[in-house]
């Protein structure tokens, strides 16, 4: 009996151990679980106008199916949103407005299917292998990034589908031999070319130029050093920094000694505010800071301030751009439609997925068929002018045709001072000492 | 010459900032032996109060200070009292979730309140003053100001004060303590206190300088545990000293190598991390050691 006992609070005791420990192992599962939960897919988005004709091999009757995969969460969620109202605004016009996309004399309507990509490659990639083998969509519409871009055009280019894109600048995606995507946006290496171009004109003599060490501020720095060269001007200086820096000083400080005409950053938006900041605080006068993706984006005059001024900046397209087409009209009536249907202004993330998805069916209709390889060559011969500029790819994919514009912030306003047909104010060049401004 | 100078003063101004920055993390490290993954974003909510207070009230984000220090204490007491006790004496693990999980939080509740729009604050004196030849960021100076006042009142207080001396004797000897009386868990909820109140200082003095968004913590918090490393737990000499280090080696390399400087002065500060862990693992200067190895 006595050790029977004993047994049995022997045993209590190491159940008591074991309980702990199965307490543990079960935070544990429930922490993994969750993670888990987050990479489940989430449930689609379809801005559909009918679905129930859609059978088996997809090409339902009198149906254009249309998938995308674009972040609704992560860290393009802000983008995301913009990319994909850019669709919707396309989708509603095509549908109710223009009839269907007219292929051979008979017209179609359009489904859009969209998942949440939440930011992630991996979850786009598999994203569009579901659009493909399970919704059986006949075309796709591109991400938001260069780098999911990446991974879903990988995905499409195996399936042999089209996917059209508006939202991947960086070069390193038509240098990979795919035949089936195509970007109506200006690569990265271009961003700064009309900015260098005009401040050429205006008598700068020298570069400098710092960016982020990742695929698309490198692929801007390469284009900036190009273009510097075939426009006169000397590069002094080219500086790299990691992604999240919390100090760009050094940087500048140097650049300060070599007393460039230009400043030329590369990188996000916080880069933007890193490199405003320190070239104040270390006194450091270029004539002209041209800086990628901050500038054009109201949120930086709104959180710099006045120091944003004369700051120079790339832009793919902008409302006061005199371009237009006969589907959408100017840039300004596309602007007034898309704020009509979402309440807020475009972005130029916006406007180049509306184009991309106008691209993709222009060439549906020049090809007058569905099929994979009619729609490539149409999208090949494709040469258009939409109200967001020309479109006409090059053999990689690539939109080389269409300039990229440039802005200045003048007087707290983001105004186009680039190329000379879309401008709206004149350049503000040299841009006067900090201390006397 | 001038250049060394210039590239030494930034460099300095950068550690001071760095020092304030991991004081909190070190002390909590050092006192309750917890590694806190949530650091970088009580940074992040300083950098949001700091922001919001200048935003809708117009305060200076170094006057707002008064404010955001005896707010983010309280927060810290509660936080520590009600969640983080409860696990102080499990294993590490433990900790290490718990304030994992407190990040992820923090970071996704700010996305929501704020959206992930980028932050910042301009205050109308970030320009600079010339002195010897050598140009001062008036922000910046003001900023390494700051974290002195900061230091040196948190030195005080743990070398003066009676509470301080509880929190020093918690950190050496917790079983000890219990036995003269100490209430452990008060301590320890004054010292989170404390030390997210200083945190969250460093955060809204980072506000001028840098972009605010709800995702900036981890860099910080791996920047704020190379640090410690560097300086040893707990220490406040050795926070200054181990903020300096890295601050004027990555300043250094970044302006005197050209093109890839900036990367290899970060690079850097990590070979002197692996070298202080082989060379003098207790950090620096030494630091608050645990004297009972259950502490440890």
């Amino acid at each position: 009996m006595k050790i029977k006992i004993n047994e049995l609070s022997a045993m209590s005791y190491r159940l008591g151990a074991l309980n702990m420990r199965f307490i543990r192992m079960l935070v544990l599962v429930v922490l993994v679980a969750l993670a888990g939960c987050s990479a489940i897919p989430t449930p689609e988005v379809r801005e559909d106008v009918s679905s129930e004709t859609s059978t088996e091999d997809g090409a339902a009757a009198d149906v254009i199916r249309i998938g995308a995969a674009v972040s609704e969460t992560g860290k393009y969620s802000r983008e995301g949103r913009d990319t994909r109202q850019g669709y919707g605004t396309w989708l509603e016009w095509v549908n109710n407005e223009y009839g269907g996309i007219d292929v051979a004399g008979k017209r179609y309507q359009v489904e859009l299917v969209m998942y949440d990509d939440e930011g992630d490659p991996d979850t786009v990639a598999r994203l569009v292998e579901q659009l493909i083998s399970e919704d059986r969509v006949d075309f796709l519409l591109g991400p938001y990034s260069s780098s999911l871009t990446q991974s879903a055009s990988a995905i499409s280019e195996k399936y042999d589908k089209i996917m059209v894109e508006g939202n991947g600048a960086s070069e390193s995606l038509f240098e990979r031999g795919f035949r089936n995507l195509f970007a109506v946006l200006t690569p990265a290496g271009n961003y700064t070319q009309s900015a260098l171009k005009m401040l050429a004109e205006q008598g700068a003599q020298s570069v400098v130029i710092a960016y982020e060490d990742t695929a698309f501020p490198t692929s801007v720095a390469e284009g900036a050093q190009r273009w510097a060269k075939a426009y006169g001007l000397e590069v002094l200086g080219v500086e790299t920094y990691p992604r999240d820096v919390a100090d760009v000083s050094g940087i500048m400080a140097k650049f300060k000694e070599v007393e460039p005409d230009i400043f030329v950053g590369g990188g996000h938006f916080n880069d933007a505010i890193l490199f405003i900041r320190a070239a104040k605080e270390l006194d450091f006068n270029p004539k002209a800071m041209v800086i990628t993706v901050g500038p054009s984006n109201p949120k930086l005059v709104q959180e710099v301030g006045a120091d944003a001024e004369y700051v120079i900046g790339p832009t793919q397209w902008e409302a006061s751009m005199s371009y237009e087409d006969e589907y959408f009209g100017t840039a300004a009536e596309y602007a007034a439609r898309y704020e009509a249907q979402w309440s807020e202004p475009p972005t130029y993330q916006a406007a180049e997925s509306t184009a991309t998805a106008l691209a993709l069916h222009l060439a549906i209709e020049a090809a007058g068929a569905l099929d994979t390889n009619s729609v490539r060559n149409a999208l090949r011969e494709l040469d258009v002018v939409t109200f967001y500029g020309p479109i006409n790819f090059d053999e990689t994919g690539k939109n080389a045709s269409k300039p990229m514009g440039a802005i200045q912030v003048q007087d707290g306003e983001i105004l186009v001072v680039a190329p000379g047909h879309a401008a709206v104010s004149e350049l503000r060049y040299p841009a006067p000492d900090w201390k006397d401004r | 010459m001038d250049q060394v100078l210039q590239a030494l003063v930034n460099g300095l101004l950068l550690g001071g900032f760095y020092a304030v920055m991991v004081l909190g993390f070190s002390v909590i490290w050092g006192v309750m032996g917890i590694i806190n993954l949530a650091h970088g974003e009580y940074l992040m909510i300083g950098a949001y109060l700091g922001w919001g207070l200048f935003r809708y009230f117009g305060m200076d984000p170094f006057a707002a200070l008064l404010l955001i220090l005896p707010l983010m204490f309280l927060f810290g007491y509660v936080l520590q009292y009600v969640l983080i006790n409860r696990i102080v004496e499990r294993p590490h693990l433990m900790s290490l979730l718990i304030t994992f999980g407190i990040s992820i939080a923090l970071a996704n509740l700010f996305k929501i309140l704020f959206t992930s729009d980028p932050r910042n604050v301009s205050v109308t004196y970030n320009g600079s003053v010339e002195l010897l030849g050598i140009t001062f960021p008036i922000v910046k100076s003001i900023i390494f100001g700051a974290a002195l006042l900061c230091m040196l009142g948190l030195h005080l207080f743990l070398q003066r004060s009676r509470m301080g001396k509880s929190i020093r004797a918690a950190a050496q000897n917790r079983t000890a303590a219990r036995i003269v009386g100490m209430d452990i868990n008060r301590t320890y909820a004054v010292t989170a206190g404390i030390c997210i109140a200083i945190t969250a200082a460093a955060g809204a003095m980072l506000s001028p300088t840098q972009a605010i968004f709800p995702f900036m913590g981890p860099p910080l918090t791996l920047k704020a545990y190379t640090i410690t490393a560097l300086g040893g737990l707990g220490r406040i000499p050795g926070a200054l000293m181990g903020g300096v280090v890295l601050g004027v080696t990555e300043t250094m390399v970044s302006r005197f190598v050209p093109g890839i400087g900036t990367n290899l002065g970060v690079a850097i500060s990590f070979v002197i991390l692996v070298l202080i862990l082989i060379l003098r693992p207790q950090g620096l200067l030494g630091g608050l050691r645990p004297v009972d190895p259950e502490a440890e």
